[in-house]
């Protein structure tokens, strides 16, 4: 009898120990060293940034190689670029415009930047991504890449927020981000106007993720690497 | 009227127009803006090319508003660029604007402007190369040699403030070498090549990339020149293995050269040539059968009485009458013989080839020769074995021409080779020898052709001119005048008993049958058999010819 207890309590132990280990496996795809929720984990600086730069830089490369395909594709002698001026829904965000005045913010105001811009850009990411979807003949390339850029821009944004609770632990900033309006453009009836503000879209995606790129890495080099890259 | 005013306007207008256009003048052409670069995302410049002239001094001005302002600006710096350039300095320049820019051309017929072209900064990044690019050939002591490469950013560019990210390249090929071997080196700013070919002259360059623009130019060629000092020990080595390879083969050679045939014929003793014991093929090569013979041990052939063996076959030949049958010295016989020609192998009517006397020499003379696989050798060592058929017993040497016995000399006086008493008798079955013997003569004949000289076929030619029994004799006379020495060796021919055959009504009578001549004509000699008591009487040899051939077709027909 004892005998039979005992290997049913090994055998359940077992069947938790491997559930356990199923779930921090999934978990670990996300979020390889700290699990979700963990206060203490306490993961380098360095490390947090390696990785900010490394999603940073291939979600631009994503944004280039979408606006690119889209441009060929769609926008040829449509004279979009003329209308594509000054129309992104970030530009009220101050972001820095130059090296200098990229160098002179605080690092701390340049993260919240960073962390703002992100934010700006879940909406429209989401909707993207469904438009395309619905599009006669649907890119497959730019929806693959859309769906990519989706994905990583979130991840983007949690590794951001690891960075600000390291850097700057305890603050909790307003959610300030820009309010995407331009879903009506999106879905538009007439197929030029609509082209357009796909158009627009695209092209306000590739220049934002550049800038994220960039003041990461400046940030990456300032604050890891003490500005000697 | 006022039609012929407004042509004349117009006339002079169209003239005055011509007139400029003959003079080369117009307006200036559209300008195009070809390129615009920024080295390090902090300046740019931008390139146009003018249209057509328009013959007149032409002016350009490039004038661009920002993305976001309404203001418009003109070009801050003509110069720094080059000709028909702009170049916007770090206060001119904003990252992620767009810039709209047009260029102007005037003159003095008239001005015309380019295409706007939006440029933003952010994405026309292109680099000056790498600069400083050293080369230096590490070789540590317990490992291959290397190449060590370093370079330095180009100047321009902020690496070390992350505003911009480089990646870099690096090329090199063998001076000679049509093909560049092409590694990417990633951000960092050193490279080894550790695969090198000593002795050759290495050519390197280096370009780098903005982590979102670019490749740079290819630096200017750096040089370095692979030493062949570490392949030294392998070519000593080498060299030392090749020395002593060759000083080996010289001494081979001399020793040969030296030894020469003595150490040939120990390496490959020489085949020893076919060789019969006491048979020297130089003797037979010389047409002496007589020495030849002598060598076998033998010492004439037809066997004399010391060679008890070396016989010729008897024929028995079973005689009921009292046949007094021609002894041996009756040659004309001989040259005759009986020519086997028409032997039948079953006949045993011992009548040979010939059934008539009369017949004997026409018929006789058809066989010849009929060439038998006979040997020389062979021949002689069945001569040697009574006991063999008779076939065998001639040896074709033996009829080497010489009509044995036309031998004259006296010592064998009796010209019918006495016949050994054989070993074995056989009674009856005699004529089917002589059939044999014809086959043996014919076959001996031919055979023996090859082996006469010149003066055997002479003696059988004149042999076979001996036709009738008449003439016999004289045949036998010239026979024996064209026998030269050889006359002696032809005593092989004789039995070595010289007694004179003669046969007396016994009951078996030996028939000695010898190769006569080459013709194949057999000569017998009729024999009586275990006369060893020798009744020899040699008187007995009066007997014509004639009468010796009838009384052998008697025998011959009583045997059937």
């Amino acid at each position: 009898m004892d005998n039979k207890g005992s290997s049913l309590k090994g055998s359940l132990l077992l069947l938790l120990l491997l559930a356990s280990n199923l779930l921090l496996c999934k978990s670990v795809a996300s979020l390889p060293i700290c699990p979700s929720g963990a206060v203490n984990c306490q993961v380098s600086l360095r490390d947090l940034f390696d990785r900010a730069v490394i999603l940073s830089h291939y979600i631009h490369n994503l944004s280039s190689e979408m606006f690119n395909e889209f441009d060929k594709r769609y926008a040829q002698g449509r004279g979009f670029i003329t209308k594509a001026i000054n129309s992104c829904h970030t530009s009220s965000l101050s972001t820095p415009e130059d090296k200098e005045q990229a160098q002179q913010i605080h690092h701390e105001d340049l993260l919240n930047l960073v962390l703002r811009v992100l934010r700006s850009w879940n909406d429209p990411l989401y909707h993207l991504v469904a438009e395309v979807r619905g599009m006669q003949e649907a890119p497959e390339a730019i929806l693959s890449k859309a769906i990519e850029i989706e994905e990583q821009n979130r991840r983007l944004l949690e590794g951001m927020e690891k960075i600000v609770g390291q850097v700057h632990p305890g603050i909790k900033e307003n959610e300030v981000y820009s309010v995407w309006s331009g879903l009506p453009s999106l879905q538009m009836a007439d197929e030029d106007s609509r082209l357009f503000a796909f158009y627009n879209l695209l092209h306000c995606l590739r220049r934002d993720s550049h800038k994220i790129d960039n003041y990461l890495k400046l940030l990456k080099c300032r604050m890891v690497y003490d500005s000697n890259c | 009227m006022k039609e012929n005013v407004a042509s004349t306007i117009v006339f002079i207008l169209l003239l005055f127009l011509n007139i400029n256009l003959l003079n080369g003048q117009s307006p200036p052409g559209k300008p195009e803006i070809i390129k615009c670069r920024s080295p390090e995302k902090e300046t740019f410049t931008c390139w146009w090319k003018p249209g057509a002239q328009g013959g007149l001094p032409t002016n350009y001005t490039l004038t661009y508003h920002k993305e976001g302002e309404t203001v418009t600006h003109e070009c801050p710096d003509y110069k720094t660029g080059g000709p028909n350039s702009c170049y916007f300095n770090k206060k001119h320049t904003s990252i992620w604007t767009i810039y709209i820019i047009t260029v102007n051309a005037t003159n003095q017929m008239g001005s015309s402007s380019s295409d706007p072209r939006y440029v933003d900064v952010t994405y026309i990044v292109e680099p000056d190369p790498p600069v400083n690019l050293t080369l230096e050939l590490k070789q540590p002591e317990d490992r291959k040699p290397y190449l060590w490469m370093k370079w330095l950013p180009p100047t321009l560019v902020d690496v070390r403030s992350g505003w911009l990210t480089l990646q870099y390249e690096i090329r090199l090929k063998p001076e000679k070498s049509a093909e560049w071997e092409i590694h990417f080196a990633g951000q960092q700013t050193q490279f080894k090549i550790l695969s090198l070919y000593p002795g050759q002259k290495y050519l390197v360059q280096v370009r780098c990339k903005p982590d979102h623009g670019f490749w740079s130019e290819w630096s200017p060629e750096s040089s370095i020149q692979i030493a062949n000092d570490f392949t030294m020990k392998d070519t000593t080595v080498w060299i030392f293995v090749a020395v002593l390879s060759a000083v080996f083969c010289l001494i081979m050679v001399w020793a040969v050269a030296l030894k020469g045939y003595s150490m040939v014929s120990c390496i490959l003793p020489p085949v020893p040539g076919p060789k019969i014991k006491g048979f020297d093929t130089h003797l037979l090569e010389k047409g002496k059968s007589e020495e030849l013979l002598s060598a076998l041990g033998c010492q004439d052939f037809p066997p004399t009485s010391d060679c008890e063996d070396l016989l010729v076959e008897f024929l028995e030949v079973d005689d009921s009458e009292d046949q007094q049958l021609m002894p041996a010295h009756s040659k004309e016989h001989l040259d005759q013989g009986l020519k086997p020609t028409h032997l039948d192998p079953d006949s045993d009517s011992g009548r040979g080839s010939c059934d008539s006397p009369s017949l004997l020499s026409e018929k006789c003379e058809e066989p010849q020769a009929k060439p038998s696989t006979f040997h020389t050798p062979e021949g002689i060592e069945k001569a040697k074995n009574p006991e063999t058929n008779v076939t065998r017993t001639w040896d074709p040497t033996s009829l080497e021409g010489k009509i044995p016995y036309f031998h004259v000399d006296g010592s064998k006086s009796s010209t019918w080779p006495l016949p050994q008493p054989p070993s074995q008798h056989n009674p009856r079955s005699s004529y089917h020898n002589i059939a044999d013997v014809g086959k043996l003569a014919m076959g001996t004949a031919g055979a023996s052709a090859t082996l006469l000289d010149k003066t055997d076929k002479h003696v059988l030619k004149s042999s076979k001119t001996i036709e009738t029994g008449g003439e016999g004799k004289a045949a036998e006379q010239r026979e024996v005048e064209s026998f030269p020495s050889k006359t002696d060796q032809d005593t092989a021919w004789l039995l070595p008993q010289e007694k004179t055959p003669f046969i007396s009504a016994k009951p078996l009578d030996y028939v000695e049958i010898h190769k006569v001549n080459k013709d194949g004509a057999l000569s017998f000699l009729l024999k009586q058999k275990e006369n060893s008591d020798q009744t020899e009487k040699p008187s007995a040899p009066e007997h014509t010819w004639s009468e010796t051939w009838i009384s052998i077709l008697k025998i011959a027909s009583m045997t059937h």
